[in-house]
């Protein structure tokens, strides 16, 4: 069993003459909840899609569970599940059509397909709502729906995008407790960026510091604070970019 | 793959059966549309043709002769009723006209009787009400015309009799008779070819029309299914799903066919009770048209559901591809309607004159258009010409193929994603500095 759960090394990512990665590098292992966080444009939405298959790296490897991104970009999008930071249902199912659309893609027979719904109808919390319409959701009730899509197949590594992004206070405790929760049942490995020093605080085991494509530092949250003699991430951040 | 095409195909075709406006435009709309021409067309002609038989005239005879009295009865022989008015001077009479739904006033003059007696000529005057600018006005007040020249007719036999007594009058009026026959596909038939091209005019103006209008909501559909995952922010997650890309496009391909299919298939039947339509104008009891080959053989319906489903997969392939590079629903719908043009030139050229007929240039642009050959195969299916409709399918068919591979090629690159970010970055980067 590979307990690496991601590992890229060295990637550079061109748009155009825009560098929006230059050489970034780190290790994610099994069973952990790793953050990404960096300023806007820093390179976390790019690093997050490149693993997520959806667009290549211009040098430098990828690798998750082994599994090349590239090379094995088919292999890869059955065993992680990704939730871009702007995404949306389909407006016109309800919320369970949604999820069942989406977990009849894993080639289930219907007890496992059945099973996989009910998941995300509890993760969701929407309880009755499930049966209306997308489109007469708050922007909270999408979240959630989208996250419990993103979780309700077990993937081996949840690639999640500002998870908790545009939500009030209630919202994202909800969706902060159902990530952990998820981690601790079934030992899913998460990826996650934010911009929320708190959260990433309160949430991951390690992170990574991002900054104009590279990582400027990396650690457990604890470490980095000690390390930059700082009380909290915020300011490790500060520093951080001060010094890089 | 065959699951998750499956399970996309039909969560496509769910929701764009529950969008309203796909629903109103793609099927309701031809279903509606066209038996709706047809009947609008035969009701106004029946309409017209009544109010002309029901039309009442105002009569003022200021002669009181003989040949007036003739006169009045030429009127009722043809069915007008004639209303004899009390006024004693044209103005009165006129007046008088204006307060009723009478349209027509005939004035006979005194001295007609005895003009036309000595041999001289004799005068009317007639007096149209103009109250609205329609057809059926024009039939109102051109309704007279018969009944005088029938009267008129009349007195013209009977001046050839006494000049040529035992002579039929007919033979020096007309001196010579003429027949008209047309020639369709080698038969010969017995109308006349001004009847058989106002037919031909509503089947080359009928045909063009529909093609378009059904292409280009077709292209909107499709257009829709591409670029609302764009915009309701879907498609990333879409694409990281256990289906391969092409599996995607075929997916979303499918689902617009199966609704254009049914929009296919409603014009069709729109189509098919317009055509009838038209063709009840026609003077059926004397021509077997279906013995003349002038109604669709089954084999022609046959073809030219083949090229509508052809036509309508290129159309649907042009539009994915359009859409790819689109952020919103709203460009991707504008692109899309400027593209109409392709669909539009042809058909309104087409309808006004024969490709043969064109300067080359304009033949050689026209026969590059995919969608020329949707209208010209829609022509030959009613002239039975099978080999063009054949040429046709060949022709759309290799045009669909060349644009499913660049859809593909879209596709199976990061191009589906990256338009939008590379712009996203650009404007980050240049805020940071």
């Amino acid at each position: 069993m590979n307990q690496i759960a991601i590992e890229a090394t060295g990637l550079v990512k061109t748009f155009g003459n825009i560098r929006a990665l230059d050489g970034l590098s780190f290790n994610v292992a099994k069973g952990e909840i790793f953050g990404l966080i960096g300023p806007n444009g820093a390179g976390k939405t790019t690093t997050l899609r490149i693993l997520a298959t959806l667009i290549k790296p211009s040098s430098g490897s990828a690798k998750v569970f082994g599994l090349d991104v590239e090379k094995d970009a088919s292999e890869v999008r059955r065993i992680i599940s990704y939730l871009p930071e702007e995404a949306g249902a389909y407006r016109n199912l309800s919320g369970r059509e949604y999820l069942e659309f989406m977990a009849n893609f894993y080639s289930l027979n219907n007890h496992d397909s059945h099973v996989a719904v009910e998941d995300a109808a509890e993760i969701s919390g929407l309880g009755e709502r499930l049966k209306d319409r997308v489109k007469t959701y708050s922007k909270g009730m999408g979240r959630r729906l989208l996250l419990a899509r993103a979780l309700m197949m077990k993937p081996r590594l949840a690639i999640l995008d500002e998870p908790t992004s545009g939500l009030d206070v209630v919202h994202a405790y909800h969706v902060r407790r159902i990530i952990q929760d998820y981690v601790k049942t079934y030992g899913v490995t998460v990826l996650l960026s934010s911009h929320n020093m708190l959260e990433v605080e309160l949430l991951c085991s390690r992170v990574a510091l991002i900054n104009e494509g590279r990582v400027i530092g990396e650690g457990t949250p604890q470490e980095l604070k000690s390390f930059h003699r700082a009380s909290n991430l915020e300011e490790v951040f500060m520093e951080a970019t001060k010094l890089g | 793959m065959a699951n998750g095409l499956n399970n996309l195909i039909k969560k496509e075709v769910k929701e764009l059966l529950r969008d309203p406006k796909i629903m109103l435009s793609m099927v309701l709309m031809p279903l509606l549309i066209f038996p709706l021409m047809g009947s609008a067309m035969n009701i106004s002609t029946t309409a017209v043709e009544e109010s002309a038989r029901q039309v009442t005239v105002s009569l003022l005879d200021m002669d009181h002769g003989v040949m007036a009295q003739s006169l009045s009865a030429a009127f009722r022989v043809m069915n007008v009723t004639l209303v004899e008015t009390q006024a004693t001077t044209v103005d009165e009479a006129l007046d008088e006209l204006q307060n009723t739904n009478m349209t027509t006033l005939v004035v006979i003059p005194s001295g007609f009787s005895q003009n036309l007696t000595l041999g001289l000529k004799g005068s009317l005057k007639v007096y149209s009400v103009y109250k609205s600018l329609s057809i059926a006005e024009q039939a109102k007040t051109s309704v007279v015309d018969v009944p005088i020249s029938v009267f008129e007719s009349a007195l013209v036999r009977q001046a050839i009799t006494q000049a040529f007594p035992g002579r039929d009058p007919s033979t020096v009026l007309n001196p010579i008779s003429v027949s008209s026959f047309s020639v369709v596909k080698g038969n010969v038939i017995n109308i006349s070819p001004s009847v058989l091209s106002s037919l031909f005019i509503s089947q080359s103006i009928g045909f063009p029309m529909v093609i378009m209008m059904l292409l280009i909501s077709a292209m909107q559909v499709a257009a829709t299914t591409i670029s609302i995952e764009k915009e309701e922010k879907t498609l990333e997650t879409l694409l990281t799903m256990p289906i391969s890309r092409l599996g995607i496009l075929t997916g979303k391909l499918v689902g617009s066919v199966v609704v254009a299919a049914a929009g296919a298939a409603a014009s069709m039947v729109g189509v098919n009770y317009y055509t009838s339509s038209i063709f009840s104008m026609l003077p059926t009891e004397t021509v077997n048209l279906e013995a003349l080959g002038l109604s669709m053989s089954p084999l022609s319906y046959g073809l030219l559901g083949v090229v509508m489903f052809v036509t309508i997969v290129s159309a649907l392939a042009l539009a994915i591809v359009v859409a790819a590079f689109s952020e919103n629903v709203r460009s991707a719908q504008s692109i899309v309607g400027f593209m109409n043009i392709i669909f539009v030139i042809p058909s309104i050229v087409l309808m006004y004159a024969d490709i043969e007929i064109l300067p080359a240039p304009l033949q050689m642009v026209l026969y590059a258009i995919p969608y020329t050959h949707a209208i010209l195969a829609a022509k030959a299916a009613f002239m039975g010409d099978y080999l063009v409709m054949a040429r046709s399918i060949a022709y759309i068919s290799v045009f669909t193929v060349v644009l499913l591979y660049v859809a593909a090629k879209i596709f199976t690159t990061e191009k589906i994603v990256t338009a939008r970010i590379s712009f996203r970055k650009r404007e980050t980067k240049a805020q940071s500095k």
